[in-house]
């Protein structure tokens, strides 16, 4: 047996190296995994990130500076009334109330801020829920802001203060049991307008749709019918 | 990166170069990354090639840089015990770590004395013998001069028989 090895020279080792030799081929997946490990991911064009950056910027300053770019101000007072209380009330729904007081304990202290007594308020039922009230200043005047929930979640905001240049536009008027509210509209809200002597009163909600309004017209008379603001001083 | 045809030409040499591998690392793993990792060079480096030189011998010539690298890191941290290889002067050879678990069983007496050359030896058999390169392209891929080749074929030959008959006598 060993003469079998002595035979082994140089040529019949390189034959056998050649020719016995257990070759090993690569694993399919290997080669799928070079060409994807080759294959160049796609890169973002070099003027995207600027371009993003800046248009981030761009946004940004303009959600700075919209709220203090100067608004046109309606030469209809009336106007002028609806657009404030519908600004406080949309304010309200961003920030939340400056103050959380309870009525009727803080009615003491609201009429002092206020300069408007309640003498009867509306502090919510079923339906609507009292979430929390707070003096205000609109148009130059001192006045009171309650603010109610109702069961969807829609937010509604009673304001009254001294507006005695405030008149009611009739063609606006809608005929509510025995009141006759104007249904007024600004920036997406809806608000009722009325005068209970020389305080204008304002209910204003974002339900601003056929069936919203018919609700709407519900709250008003809740509100109105057990509300009842008088200048105090 | 390389062109895509530099990449299909080089990878027509993918079984050729993990054949290769397995017989410097002994571990599937260990060849799956010194391949991938060969090719990974090879693209990167691709401007590198000279158009009209053996393609196949550069990139066999980056496998064994990467694994000589790969692996002197390893001997560095732990070394390598000589277990196998008796009373030669191998400690001037880069020997792959011995078997264990994960490495490939070897199937004939010829492929087990070829795991026990040292790596200078078993590459030149493999690179000369096996895949047919010529000396010149061989000496390039060992970074030696040609008749430092033909001494190390000759030499390892000389230990294959050694191996062979040792098997044949047990």
């Amino acid at each position: 047996m060993s003469e079998r090895f002595d035979e082994n020279s140089d040529e019949v080792l390189s034959r056998r190296l050649a020719g016995e030799l257990p070759r090993y081929a690569a694993p399919a997946r290997l080669r799928v995994t070079i060409v994807d490990a080759a294959t160049p991911t796609p890169r973002r064009p070099a003027w995207l990130g600027p371009l993003l950056a800046a248009a981030a910027t761009a946004m940004l300053l303009a959600l700075v500076v919209l709220p203090v770019l100067p608004r046109i101000v309606p030469s209809d007072p009336t106007q002028r009334y609806v657009r404030a209380v519908v600004s406080e009330h949309s304010r309200t729904l961003m920030w939340g109330a400056r103050h959380g007081e309870i009525l009727p304990s803080a009615l003491p202290w609201l009429t002092q801020e206020s300069g408007i007594a309640l003498p009867k308020v509306f502090v919510g039922d079923e339906r609507l829920e009292f979430v929390t009230a707070e003096p205000v200043y609109l148009e130059r005047q001192r006045g009171i802001a309650i603010h109610y929930r109702d069961s969807d979640g829609h937010m509604l905001t009673y304001i009254a203060l001294p507006a005695p240049g405030l008149t009611v536009p009739d063609p606006a008027r809608v005929q509510i049991g025995r009141w006759r509210p104007a249904l007024m509209r600004d920036s997406g809200f809806a608000a009722w307008v009325w005068k209970q002597g020389d305080v204008g009163c304002f209910l204003v909600s974002d339900m601003v749709s056929t069936d919203d309004v018919e609700r709407f017209k519900e709250y008003f008379t809740r509100v109105r019918a057990t509300t009842e603001p008088v200048p105090a001083y | 990166m390389a062109d895509l045809e530099f990449q299909r030409q080089a990878l027509t040499h993918l079984d050729a170069l993990y054949n290769f591998a397995m017989y410097l690392t002994k571990r599937p793993p260990d060849a799956d990354d010194l391949v991938q990792e060969t090719y990974l060079r090879a693209f990167r480096f691709s401007h590198r090639f000279q158009p009209g030189t053996h393609l196949r011998a550069w990139l066999f010539q980056i496998l064994r840089n990467t694994f000589l690298t790969f692996y002197r890191v390893r001997e560095r941290e732990a070394p390598v015990a000589e277990d196998g290889v008796p009373e030669w002067d191998v400690p001037m050879f880069h020997h792959a770590p011995e078997d264990d678990g994960t490495s490939m069983d070897a199937h004939t007496d010829l492929e087990r004395a070829m795991r026990r050359l040292p790596e200078e030896f078993r590459s030149v058999l493999l690179l000369a013998e096996v895949e047919g390169l010529p000396l010149e392209e061989v000496a390039r891929v060992m970074a030696c001069p040609v008749g430092t080749v033909k001494s190390r074929i000759f030499r390892a030959k000389e230990r294959l028989r050694g191996l062979l008959r040792d098997y044949e006598t047990k």
